[in-house]
C-alpha cells in the first residue's frame, strides 16, 4: 500500500513538473510574441526619427546601414526655419481648432436631443449617422471642391474647416450621444422643478456634467482636422497645410524633409492621444479609425 | 395632422431647433456633394447630356481603372485579413493579466497617434528599392538583388496592406478587447467544467461571442479600406492605383470631373455592395446556426 503511494506521489510529482515545463514554454513564446510585435510597433517611428537626423550618406546609399553613424541636426535646422513650416502650421492649426469648435458647436446640442429619444429613433439616428461613412471622402471631396472654386472658398481656413466637419460632425455627434445618454434625466428635472427655463438646465446644469466627454470629443475632431489629406487636397491649391507640406516633400522625392516633417507632424498627435488614451473606448472608436 | 404637428412644433420646438444645425449640415454638405457626384458621373463630359452611360463605357475601357479595382480589392483583402488576425491575437494576449501588461498596451496603440499619411512616409523608408525590408533580406542571404516593392501588382499590394496594417491595427485590437472585457468569466468556468481544452473554449466560447465586435470592426475597417487614400499617395501614387487615387488623378491630372464622379460613384457601390453582402451571409448564416 505504501509503494503504490509512493509510485502514485512520483507519477504526479513527474506530471506536475512536466505541467510546468509546458507551462515555462508558454511563457517564453508569449513574452517572445509580445516583444515581436512591440517591436514592430516601434520600429517604424524610430526609423522616421531616424533619417530625420541622419546625414544623406547615411541613407542616400545602395545599402543603407542599420544604426546612426553620422548624426546631423542639419534637417530640422532647414525645417525650422522654412517659412513653409509657419504658414502650414498656422493653417492646420487655425482649421483644426475651427473644426473641433465648430463640430462640438453643432453636434452637442443635436447629440443630446439625439440621446432623449425613446429607444427604437435614437437607434435608427444612430446607424444614420454611422451610414455616412460609406460614403467615400473623394465623392464628397471633389463636389465639394467643385462647389467651393465657384464660392470662393478654396484655399480659405473656413473653407477647410466647412469641409472637415463633414467627417467629423457625424462622428462627434455619436460620441456625444453616449456622454449624453450617462447622464440621469432625474437631475434635469430637478433643475426643471427647482426653476431653470429648459435652455437653463441645459446650459448650467447638463453641458457642464458633460463637459468632459464634450473636450474628448473636440480632441478628437481636432485630431482628424489635423491629420487630414483627403480634403486639403482637394481644397488647398495654392495654399498648404502640414499633411500637404509632408505629402509634396514626399512626392518630390525629399527623403529628409518628408521624415523631419512626418516627424513633427506626429508630435502634437502623440502627445493628445497619450493624454486620451484612458478615455479611448470601443465606444468612442470608429471616427478614429483613419486617424 | 397639421394641428397635431403644430403642437408638436409648440412643445419641441426648442428640440428641433437643437437638431436642425446638424440635419442641415449632413444634408447639404454630404448627401447633396453624394448626388452630385452620382449626378456628373451620368452626364456627358462634352455635351452634357443626361442621363448617359458613356463615362462608364469610357472608363472600363482604361487599363489602369481595371487596375484600381484589383488594386482596392487586393489591399483590402490582404490588409483586413492581416488586420483581423494580429488585431485577435493582440487582443487575446491584452485580455490576460500579465506583468507590463500597461506598458505593452501603450506600446502597442502608438500607432494610433500616427497621422495615416506618416504611417506611409515611414513605410516608404522600409520599401524604397535601398529600403530597410530589402537591406536586412540582402544581409540575412535571402535574396542576390534589391526587390522593387512598390511596383504594381501583388507586392505593391502588399507593402500597402502592410503600411495600412500597422496605423489601424491597434482600433481593431481596442475593439476586439472591449468585447473580450464583455464576456462574463463564468461561460469559461462552465466550459472548464464540461472538460473543454483551451482551443475547444477559444472556438466554441469566445469566438462565438466574440462575433458581434468582430463584425463591427471587420465591416469599419473593410469601409476603410476600401477607401485607403493617404497611404497610397505617399507610397505610390502612381504606379499603384486604386479607387480613391484614380478619382484624384482624373480631377486633378486630367481635369476630368466626370470619370473621377463615376469612378467616386463606383466606389460607393464597392463599399455598399460589400456591407450587403457581408450582412446577407455572414449574419444569416450565424441567425441560422442560433
Amino acid at each position: 500500500m505504501s509503494t503504490h503511494a509512493v509510485a502514485h506521489a512520483a507519477t504526479t510529482e513527474h506530471a506536475r513538473s512536466q505541467a510546468s515545463t509546458a507551462r515555462l514554454v508558454l511563457r517564453i513564446g508569449f513574452v517572445a510574441l509580445a516583444a515581436f510585435f512591440a517591436v514592430m510597433t516601434v520600429l517604424p517611428l524610430l526609423i522616421l526619427l531616424k533619417v530625420s537626423i541622419s546625414a544623406p550618406q547615411d541613407i542616400m546609399t545602395a545599402h543603407p546601414p542599420f544604426g546612426i553613424y553620422n548624426p546631423t541636426l542639419q534637417h530640422w535646422r532647414n525645417i525650422l526655419n522654412s517659412d513653409a513650416l509657419w504658414s502650414s502650421g498656422r493653417h492646420s492649426l487655425i482649421v483644426a481648432t475651427g473644426t473641433a469648435a465648430l463640430a462640438v458647436l453643432i453636434a452637442a446640442p443635436a447629440a443630446y436631443v439625439i440621446s432623449r429619444l425613446p429607444r427604437g429613433w435614437r437607434y435608427g439616428v444612430i446607424l444614420a449617422l454611422l451610414f455616412t461613412r460609406m460614403f467615400p471622402d473623394v465623392a464628397i471631396a471633389m463636389p465639394v471642391a467643385i462647389n467651393f472654386l465657384r464660392l470662393g472658398l478654396n484655399d480659405t481656413d473656413l473653407g477647410l474647416i466647412l469641409a472637415h466637419l463633414v467627417p467629423n460632425l457625424p462622428f462627434v455627434a455619436w460620441i456625444l450621444v453616449g456622454t449624453f445618454e450617462t447622464i440621469p434625466r432625474e437631475i434635469e428635472e430637478a433643475a426643471f422643478v427647482d426653476g431653470n427655463g429648459k435652455i437653463g438646465t441645459l446650459v448650467r446644469v447638463v453641458m457642464p456634467i458633460a463637459a468632459p466627454g464634450i473636450a474628448v470629443a473636440a480632441l478628437f475632431a481636432w485630431l482628424a482636422s489635423w491629420n487630414d489629406l483627403v480634403y486639403a487636397i482637394y481644397l488647398f491649391l495654392g495654399e498648404r497645410t502640414l499633411p500637404l507640406m509632408t505629402f509634396y516633400y514626399s512626392n518630390r522625392g525629399s527623403v529628409f524633409d518628408t521624415a523631419t516633417f512626418a516627424v513633427l507632424l506626429t508630435i502634437p498627435v502623440m502627445l493628445v492621444t497619450l493624454a486620451l488614451q484612458r478615455y479611448i473606448q470601443s465606444g468612442t472608436l470608429s471616427g478614429a479609425i483613419k486617424g | 395632422m397639421l394641428n397635431r404637428s403644430g403642437r408638436l412644433l409648440r412643445v419641441y420646438w426648442l428640440e428641433m431647433l437643437m437638431v436642425l444645425p446638424l440635419i442641415l449640415y449632413i444634408g447639404l454638405l454630404t448627401l447633396v456633394p453624394v448626388l452630385q457626384a452620382i449626378g456628373l458621373s451620368f452626364t456627358d463630359r462634352y455635351s452634357g447630356s443626361f442621363p448617359t452611360l458613356a463615362n462608364y463605357q469610357y472608363i472600363v475601357s482604361r487599363p489602369d481603372f481595371g487596375a484600381a479595382v484589383f488594386n482596392t480589392i487586393g489591399i483590402t483583402l490582404i490588409g483586413v485579413t492581416l488586420e483581423m488576425t494580429v488585431g485577435l491575437i493582440l487582443a487575446l494576449m491584452l485580455a490576460r493579466s500579465f506583468r507590463g501588461r500597461g506598458l505593452f498596451r501603450t506600446v502597442i496603440l502608438t500607432p494610433m497617434g500616427v497621422p495615416t499619411l506618416v504611417a506611409g512616409a515611414a513605410m516608404l523608408y522600409f520599401f524604397r528599392t535601398n529600403g530597410y525590408v530589402n537591406e536586412l533580406l540582402l544581409r540575412i542571404g535571402l535574396i542576390d538583388v534589391p526587390i522593387y516593392w512598390t511596383e504594381s501588382g501583388l507586392r505593391g499590394i502588399f507593402a500597402v496592406a502592410l503600411a495600412d496594417m500597422w496605423k489601424v491595427t491597434p482600433i481593431v485590437v481596442l475593439l476586439l478587447l472591449a468585447g473580450l472585457e464583455s464576456i462574463p468569466g463564468d461561460v469559461y468556468e462552465a466550459a472548464d467544467v464540461d472538460g473543454a481544452t483551451g482551443w475547444e473554449a477559444f472556438r466554441f466560447v469566445t469566438l462565438p461571442l466574440l462575433m458581434p465586435s468582430i463584425t463591427m470592426a471587420l465591416i469599419l475597417r473593410a469601409i476603410d479600406a476600401f477607401r485607403i487614400f493617404d497611404v497610397v499617395m505617399v507610397m505610390a501614387s502612381r504606379s499603384i492605383p486604386v479607387m480613391s487615387t484614380f478619382v484624384y488623378i482624373n480631377y486633378f491630372d486630367f481635369q476630368d470631373q466626370h470619370t473621377a464622379s463615376a469612378a467616386a460613384t463606383i466606389l460607393l457601390l464597392m463599399i455598399v455592395a460589400f456591407v450587403v453582402a457581408y450582412f446577407l451571409i455572414v449574419e444569416r448564416r450565424r441567425g441560422e446556426l442560433a
